[in-house]
């Protein structure tokens, strides 16, 4: 007995002794209002919810790699706020009369993390291997090449016009980011082995299922223009920035409440009253694309658009986006594909069609195509709560009209593989971002063959008139006729815009958000 | 000894092959591969396709299997289509974090099984014992992961003394490392804890009514060395059974504390491997899990011989 009682004195000691040795990282998390300048910013960490694929962008469409490699890799053009196309690693651009070519002229003094200066050579490569690689490049530019004008000037050269094109080029996802000659040369079918670019962080390492380190490039060549979006001055102020994998939810919780974590992203909607309650915590909620019923068009009942159009006749989206977001404040009413932030584009054309919560015109719709109870499957999974809590209401709303729903619930890996085989669905349930311009959405253009087989040529017809439209006034007025024709054709029908709420701590500022976080301006 | 070691480890054949078969199968059958996870929801279907053709995805399933066992006799575990590494170097760059975490969590649970299990059965159907064993069946009871979250909760979010999540390797420092594994040892440990208590409690009751411990009392000699020398000795052999078998599935089956815990261990490496259908780390992996299990088993079975010299192997 006596010696139990002295073990336990010693782990008792040895706890209180343990719980003394605190690091940086968990001490208060309460930073107070410190200055700019006492400020330590040895370290930034970010719980991420999900690791990437791969750190090569031109592999893969996730977010994940989106997200991270954006720091590391830069483009010739990119985004603004407004999605307006503006340049980042080109001075300046100019479009030939006819619109076939497209002059880049490149930013010199412009250094890679390897110390190399960014040459025309280096930017042909790069946009060669884009072009040859992303489904992207294939789709759009597979009959243009990038050739060297002189050291700094490059040229689109397209066989005709393409009114995308500089949108396409700045697209976030799968970035057409400039890398080293070398880089591109020693890539494999896999994807680039190294990854260098003139981003303001540069790759430092890879530590898999735990974390990746990035560390601020010390001769990172900003632009002087005001930060906007994705464009504009970059002035990484961490030393090291950690994008710590955290697929838990309550742990990325958790973790940003104790300080554990500098910024937290994908926070449970539940949870975001509790963390603005805290004072040492603000919460962003940021635009994130929007939530949608694909049907399968090939076979099945929605073979028949009049059968979509019964469903969509039927939807009250409003109860469906308050099952998937739980609050008015993270979600949004739109019935275009467009959102009004994208000033160039917007357009109410369609709207009438929207969220029409009309159940008596469904039932004559369906009685007229003589549906007569055929099970109707809907393919959704819980890794997305918010697509599974939409599945379960449309079913209920699919059920109130007559129509036989069925969930077949499964995790995602399985959804992916289940909705390109026909049999297996009649709708699945699944998110999509908001697309800079019209024809990059996958679920329009049939001659993609992406899952649910649109296959509509007024809805190509369309598409191929922005794509070689001569002005922004004409693409927006297609697209105000594409519009019309997605809510007569129903290749999909949109829930509304959602978000995603991310947390940090207080005393930072800079965050910002467009198609994914944006931390370069942190401090 | 040696004849008893030789034939226990050739005796891992068998299994392995009946493992390989079992986990092969398991993987293919099920819907979902790694192309399209790589790829992304995004990617066009002829992309996948040739992602697909080019990891071999599309060979028969008889071929893709023979191959991988040929590569498995030549010591070849496969490459990661993820991580871009061999199968055998992320296996045991997850193991540290879940070895020195089920290191961690059955010493936890030794230390407060073994006085508990104990004391019940010298105090039994008193208070005392009634009231751990109550304890043990809360052990027993609730999830893991439930129990995590509260520690979590408690330790880390409101006493802030401990951190919520994460890990830190032993080359950061002993005290660090230990101090992050702290609450998800006890998560972990805390139905180990139950298990043994109670497996210690019947174990050392059988005992406690033998012939040779009343001749003990009656010689006059000291409570606590009947206890510890005569008793807890004796009726060491199933405990340490159990403490095996519950090392075993502690190393295998951490999963869910490593997750809510953010510790890159083994178990994580598994989910986030059948997330991401990389089949190459889930076969690996778990061929290395069943070799794990007949070691463990094996050492056990050897240790009996240090508690009770009878059970030595190899003693006619």
């Amino acid at each position: 007995m006596k010696n139990f009682k002295w073990l336990s004195i010693l782990m008792f000691s040895a706890l209180l002794v343990l719980s003394a040795c605190s690091d940086s990282t968990t001490e208060s998390s309460s930073k107070e209002n410190t200055s700019v300048e006492d400020k330590d910013y040895s370290e930034l960490q970010v719980a991420y919810n999900a690791q990437p694929p791969t750190m090569d962008p031109l592999m893969t469409t996730a977010v994940a790699t989106r997200d991270v490699a954006r720091n590391v890799f830069e483009s010739l053009v990119t985004l603004d706020a407004d999605s307006k196309v503006v340049p980042m690693l080109a001075e300046s651009y100019e479009e030939s009369e006819d619109g076939k070519i497209i002059t880049f002229k490149i930013r010199q003094g412009v250094k890679f993390h390897n110390g190399d200066e960014m040459t025309a050579d280096d930017v042909v490569a790069s946009m060669e291997h884009w072009r040859t690689t992303t489904a992207l490049g294939k789709a759009n530019f597979a009959d243009a090449t990038f050739v060297k004008v002189d050291e700094t000037t490059v040229e689109l050269v397209m066989q005709q016009k393409l009114f995308i094109a500089l949108h396409l080029l700045a697209d976030p996802s799968q970035i057409a980011m400039i890398t080293t000659e070398e880089v591109i040369e020693s890539a494999t079918a896999e994807g680039i082995t190294e990854f260098i670019g003139t981003g303001p962080y540069k790759f430092v390492e890879w530590k898999n299922d735990q974390y990746i380190h990035l560390q601020k490039f010390e001769d990172y060549k900003a632009v002087e223009t005001p930060a906007n979006g994705l464009a504009g001055k970059k002035e990484a102020k961490y030393e090291n920035v950690y994008f710590q994998f955290v697929t838990d939810a309550s742990t990325r919780l958790a973790g940003i409440q104790t300080g554990e974590y500098d910024v937290a992203n994908a926070i449970p909607f539940d949870n975001v009253e509790q963390l603005n309650s805290l004072d040492n915590l603000t919460t962003s909620v940021d635009h994130n694309g929007f939530n949608a019923i694909v049907f399968n068009k090939r076979s099945g009942i929605f073979a028949d658009k009049t059968a979509r159009q019964a469903v969509n006749a039927a939807l009250d989206e409003e109860a469906i986006l308050t099952a998937a977001f739980s609050n008015s404040q993270f979600y949004e009413l739109e019935s275009g594909l467009m959102i009004k932030e994208q000033t160039d584009w917007y357009s109410d054309a369609g709207s009438d069609q929207y969220n029409q919560n009309n159940p008596e015109k469904a039932k004559a719709l369906l009685k007229e195509i003589g549906y007569n109870g055929e099970e109707v499957v809907i393919l959704s999974t819980r890794d997305y709560e918010d697509h599974y809590n939409a599945a379960v209401v449309v079913q209920q709303q699919l059920e109130s009209i007559g129509i036989n729903a069925k969930l077949d619930i499964y995790d995602w890996p399985t959804v992916l593989e289940r909705r390109t085989d026909e049999t297996a669905y009649d709708i699945f349930i699944t998110g999509f971002p908001t697309e800079p311009v019209p024809n990059k959405y996958v679920f329009l253009d049939s001659r993609g063959g992406w899952a649910g087989w649109t296959n509509s040529p007024e809805i190509d017809a369309l598409l191929d008139k922005i794509a070689t439209a001569s002005s922004q006034e004409e693409a927006t007025n297609t697209y105000s006729e594409l519009m019309e024709e997605y809510y007569d054709y129903l290749p999909i029908i949109k829930f509304g815009n959602k978000t995603t709420v991310t947390a940090y701590d207080s005393s930072i500022e800079g965050y910002d958000f467009l198609q994914g976080i944006i931390l370069w301006n942190m401090k | 000894m040696l004849n008893f070691i030789i034939k226990r480890l050739f005796s891992l054949i068998p299994v392995l092959f009946i493992v390989s078969v079992v986990v092969f199968l398991l993987v293919h059958i099920t819907p979902g591969d790694p192309a399209s996870v790589i790829l992304g929801p995004e990617a066009n279907p002829e992309e996948v396709a040739e992602l697909r053709e080019e990891l071999g995805l599309n060979r028969p399933i008889l071929e893709q299997y023979f191959v991988w066992i040929g590569d498995i006799v030549r010591g070849d575990l496969g490459t990661s289509l993820f991580m871009k590494q061999p199968v055998l170097t992320a296996f045991f760059e997850h193991l540290g974090p879940t070895l020195s975490l089920a290191i961690m969590a059955q010493t936890f649970a030794i230390i407060i099984a073994l006085p508990l299990g104990v004391l019940s059965a010298k105090f039994r159907g008193s208070f005392l014992d009634q009231t751990f064993m109550g304890l043990s069946l809360v052990g027993i009871s609730v999830p893991s992961f439930l129990l995590g979250l509260f520690l979590i909760l408690l330790f880390g979010v409101e006493l802030r003394i401990f951190p919520v999540a994460g890990y830190k390797p032993l080359s950061v420092g002993f005290a660090e490392h230990i101090r992050y594994l702290i609450l998800p040892a006890i998560a972990l440990g805390a139905m180990q804890a139950a298990l043994i208590s109670r497996m210690t409690r019947s174990s050392m009751l059988d005992v406690l009514s033998s012939n040779y411990i009343k001749t003990a009392r009656a010689k006059g000699v000291k409570e606590l060395i009947i206890t510890v020398k005569h008793s807890l000795r004796n009726a060491f052999i199933p405990i340490l059974t159990i403490i095996g078998q519950t090392f075993g599935s502690l190393v295998a089956g951490a999963a869910v504390v490593e997750t809510v815990f953010n510790i890159p261990g083994i178990g994580q490496l598994i989910i986030n491997s059948v997330e991401r259908r990389d089949f190459e780390v889930i076969q690996g992996s778990v061929l290395l899990i069943a070799t794990s299990y007949v070691l463990i088993n094996l050492i056990i079975d050897l240790l009996y011989g240090f508690v009770d010299p009878r059970l030595r192997v190899g003693k006619k």
